[in-house]
């Protein structure tokens, strides 16, 4: 009889580089199933165990792994982007015609992560809606929120410091007005506006630094505190169900013998 | 249907094994596009399109070989220039392909400059970076300059070139009738070698206007200059009538007298009807005033202003002191002080003063002027910037009057207001504010000029050349204009020049006028008693062209003076005029020299030495040339004419010293005096 396609699995997950990879082992019993999960470096910040109902689209309507999925393509074209552009006045204006024109594909790089880019916002706006509305937010996911508004606000710093770099008019201008919003602040306003921008207008200097922030500090500290949200899920009791919540068993079993109760009387 | 549907999607999307299979199928096609789109570009379908139509062609292998697949650039770092229009048209270097209809592969028209030098959009405008058609040539979101209509490209010649060149008729045009029309009094112009554009339209003093014309006629001219005078250069302001009798009254009232410039004459006028008109022809006043003949063409030059309806216009008083000395009223004039005597004086005015049309000033009627009209009039003479052109006593000279137009060629449009139904661009937008300025906006003071549309072309295309580029090109390109030099004559035949208005026609040292010979070198050319002869009674030198030099009338004494100072100053470096004698040249020498005219070099077809067979009649008639220029001159001229006036369509012939020598004898053999006793005899 020939083998199955899942017995050639079998057999590679027994030969010896695999094993030298992957330490759990072989095997589909619980534990071994858990520790494939939790030995991995990369997957042992998600939960070992998810409950089935969890994964059905109703659940969590996936905005937050969609909003990850945004995230890799931006990463994604973004290397690609960086290898075309040169953060300096004016060859940065004129890179970007260059992906337009010259690049092969270049136009679709620079679409995909333009439109992934505004997914991405509207999606992490949604993914925090779903959550507010259906009370997620609450003991013992409240620090896991905080995460979440905190990677709320580098996504739009993101959105903001990748604006510049096409270095055109709307760029320009939208930072413009963008640095004179944060010069309204009482007191610091100037000094905040000053440091935004690496001098008192927009020029090379902030087109430098938001070229660092937007490839650089930003992505880096999205995917630390993506990785501590991650890591909170599996911590908080995993992904939130109204039905599995503390509460809501207690209040059921509460209403249970209550009624076990009245049934007694 | 439902159930076919239905089933349709079972089978794509029944289980989640097919419906990965199936969006994943999807998603690949989708990504697919990209590649595709780049694949089957614009650039590419040009290329193919271009080796299709030169396959049948007689040249096609040169062509072929020529070929360069693929985007092409031409990379200009120092200007900035990243055109890749060769991509699409890739014949562009191709003289073969000047036949061909279909753009855009067509060889580009022969042009002074090489393409690799430098691109395409320094001259056309466009999007040089882009690679297709429409992001090249339109205006688009993210490009400001949409590609230059082709009646404007001389624009881009100005751009490097801020002198006229022979090439540029229009941006040439468009300059003169900047400074012209006077667009600079109100307007400042930098140009780019820091100088300012300066108007040469000399307005006049309006501080003794009262003196010299009537209310009724200033309210007319007001009213419309261009019935009063189809080449006036004054433009329309579309006054009201009560405004236009309040700015008279305020100009009349205003007018001081001057001393002298008023005369009665006791001379009567001579009765001869015909003393006037051929007054007026001697003294060669057409060759600056024009005058409307009855086809109503105009005759004459437009260095003066017309006089076809001068009746209408001046006090005869005024006029005659006018005539007697210019200077009197307006110093600076261009019109030269002829010294005409009472007797010519009383010839003249009369003649002048006929010209005149009666429907001009027959509906204007104007009651005596109140206070009020006058506080009235002098307001409105302030808000229209009267005194940005005109002197006029106790007002200043507004600064600034008109927006600065010194980049108007890269003015953004999104600063720009159009009128409805224009097309949004630049030129479009430049040409209707000279054709109709107020139709901006009612509030708004420019006035109505009569250009023709070719004028109004010129004009754009002489604003379009006042961009950023102009003004931050590499000092390597920039090629400077020659600048009008400042340079006065000194002494008492400096006054004398000055007096007789020399410059108005003649140039000197890089100033004055472009009507007659530049006389820059003039003490080195000719001889003396010929120059004084010519002072007191001039004459035309060249068949070809009308006499234009009039008789000024100068005592010997005021001859003498400036041939002197001629002879004196204007001397050539390159010439010794004292180097060669003026005659004693042997018949041998005279005898070749004649052979050499008429064999070798064939002057005569340009020049005339004998007036019984030659025909030349290009050059000056050099039959009494012996009389009139130095001998070292003529061999200087002979071995290199653009030396001494460079410009000159005398050919350089690179006669060797001999030929230049016996050549020189012979025209010089050439004398009035010679000529005079053949007639005796």
């Amino acid at each position: 009889m020939a083998k199955t396609i899942d017995q050639y699995f079998d057999d590679l997950r027994d030969t010896r580089v695999w094993r030298s990879i992957f330490r759990s082992g072989t095997g589909s019993s619980t534990l071994k199933r858990a520790l494939a999960i939790q030995q991995n470096v990369f997957l042992h910040l998600f939960s070992t165990k998810v409950r089935t109902r969890m994964l059905s689209l109703s659940a969590t309507w996936y905005l937050g792994t969609l909003t990850l999925g945004t995230f890799v393509i931006l990463v994604a074209t973004g290397i690609p982007l960086m290898f075309y552009y040169h953060p300096s006045v004016p060859q940065a204006y004129a890179d970007t015609k260059d992906l337009q024109f010259v690049v092969s594909s270049g136009l679709f790089l620079r679409n995909l992560h333009r439109w992934s880019a505004h997914a991405m916002v509207f999606l992490v706006f949604a993914h925090m809606f779903k959550v507010f509305y259906r009370g997620a937010y609450r003991a013992p996911r409240e620090f896991n929120w905080v995460i979440g508004v905190i990677l709320l606000l580098i996504t739009l710093l993101l959105s903001y410091t990748g604006y510049l770099l096409p270095w055109d008019q709307l760029a320009y201008w939208a930072i413009t007005v963008g640095s004179n919003i944060a010069s309204a602040v009482p007191l610091i306003g100037d000094k905040i506006h000053f440091l935004l921008l690496g001098g008192n207008a927009v020029n090379a200097n902030a087109l430098l630094r938001f070229y660092v922030l937007h490839c650089m500090i930003l992505p880096l500290a999205a995917m630390f505190f993506v990785a501590v949200h991650f890591w909170r899920i599996r911590k908080d009791g995993g992904l939130y169900s109204h039905a599995s919540e503390p509460a809501t068993l207690r209040a059921q079993t509460a209403g249970d013998s209550a009624a076990a109760a009245k049934e007694a009387q | 249907m439902k159930e076919k549907l239905r089933s349709l999607w079972q089978k794509l999307f029944g289980d989640s094994v097919r419906a990965f299979g199936v969006v994943s199928f999807i998603f690949l096609v989708s990504l697919a596009v990209a590649p595709a789109k780049n694949y089957f570009s614009e650039w590419r379908h040009y290329q193919h399109g271009y080796l299709r139509m030169i396959r049948n062609r007689s040249d096609a292998n040169t062509l072929q070989r020529h070929f360069r697949g693929g985007i092409q650039q031409i990379w200009l770092p120092e200007l900035d220039v990243v055109d890749r229009c060769t991509s699409c048209h890739v014949g562009l270097k191709e003289a073969t392909l000047a036949d061909v209809a279909v753009q855009p592969f067509r060889t580009h028209p022969v042009i002074p400059h090489k393409l690799d030098q430098f691109g395409c959009t320094i001259c056309h405008r466009g999007q040089g970076a882009a690679t297709t058609v429409a992001e090249a040539h339109n205006s688009t979101l993210a490009w400001e300059q949409p590609i230059l209509p082709a009646r404007y490209i001389e624009s881009s010649c100005g751009e490097c070139h801020r002198g006229p060149l022979p090439g540029t008729p229009v941006l040439n045009q468009g300059r003169n009738l900047l400074s012209r029309y006077g667009c600079v009094h109100c307007h400042t112009v930098k140009l780019p070698d820091g100088s300012t554009m300066k108007a040469t339209d000399d307005p006049p003093s309006l501080s003794h206007i009262a003196d010299k014309t009537t209310r009724e006629w200033i309210f007319a001219w007001l009213k419309d200059p261009q019935a009063y005078a189809s080449t006036a250069t004054m433009p329309n302001f579309k006054l009201t009538d009560d405004d236009t009798r309040d700015i008279s009254a305020f100009l009349i009232a205003n007018s001081a007298p001057l001393p002298g410039d008023t005369i009665a004459l006791s001379t009567k006028a001579s009765s001869d009807a015909t003393a006037g008109p051929s007054l007026y022809g001697e003294s060669f006043c057409a060759s600056c005033h024009a005058v409307q003949n009855a086809a109503g063409n105009l005759v004459g030059g437009d260095v003066g202003p017309e006089l076809t309806r001068v009746g209408n216009k001046v006090k005869p008083e005024w006029l005659q002191a006018w005539l007697r000395n210019p200077r009197t009223y307006d110093p600076p004039t261009g019109m030269p002080h002829y010294r005409f005597n009472d007797a010519q004086i009383a010839t003249l005015s009369p003649f002048l003063l006929a010209k005149t049309d009666s429907d001009l000033l027959a509906n204007v009627h104007l009651d005596a002027a109140t206070p009020e009209q006058i506080a009235h009039g002098k307001r409105l003479v302030s808000d229209y910037g009267c005194a940005s052109c005109h002197e006029i006593a106790g007002i200043k000279k507004p600064e600034a009057f008109a927006p600065e137009l010194s980049h108007i060629g890269s003015k953004p449009i999104t600063q720009l207001i159009f009128l409805p139904g224009m097309p949004h661009t630049l030129p479009d937008y430049i040409a209707g504010k000279i054709k109709q300025p107020r139709a901006f906006s009612p509030g708004l003071k420019m006035p109505q000029y009569s250009f023709t549309p070719a004028q109004i072309d010129a004009l754009t295309t002489a604003l379009l050349s006042l961009n950023d580029r102009s003004n931050t090109l590499p000092p390597s390109l920039a090629v400077a204009a020659i600048p009008e030099s400042d340079y006065e004559p000194a002494g008492k035949a400096g006054k004398l020049m000055s007096d007789l208005a020399c410059f108005s026609c003649h140039r000197i040292n890089g100033h004055g006028g472009d009507m007659a010979p530049d006389l820059t070198w003039e003490g080195s050319s000719v001889q003396r008693e010929w120059l004084v002869r010519f002072l007191k009674n001039p004459g035309t030198l060249r068949p070809s062209l009308i006499r234009r030099m009039p008789r000024f009338n100068l005592t010997d004494s005021e001859a003498n003076e400036l041939t002197d100072y001629i002879m004196t100053v204007y001397q050539s470096p390159a010439v010794d005029r004292d180097s060669m004698p003026l005659s004693g040249y042997s018949p041998g020498q005279v005898e070749l020299g004649k052979q050499l005219f008429y064999g070798k070099y064939a002057c005569q077809g340009c020049h005339i030495v004998n007036g019984n067979h030659d025909k030349g009649y290009i050059g000056p008639t050099l039959t009494q040339v012996g009389s009139r220029l130095t001998a070292a001159w003529i061999y200087q001229w002979m071995k290199d004419p653009q030396a001494l006036r460079p410009g000159t369509t005398e050919p350089n012939r690179a006669m060797s010293d001999e030929d230049a020598r016996v050549l020189t004898a012979f025209l010089m053999m050439q004398k009035s005096g010679a000529k005079q006793e053949v007639a005796k005899k």
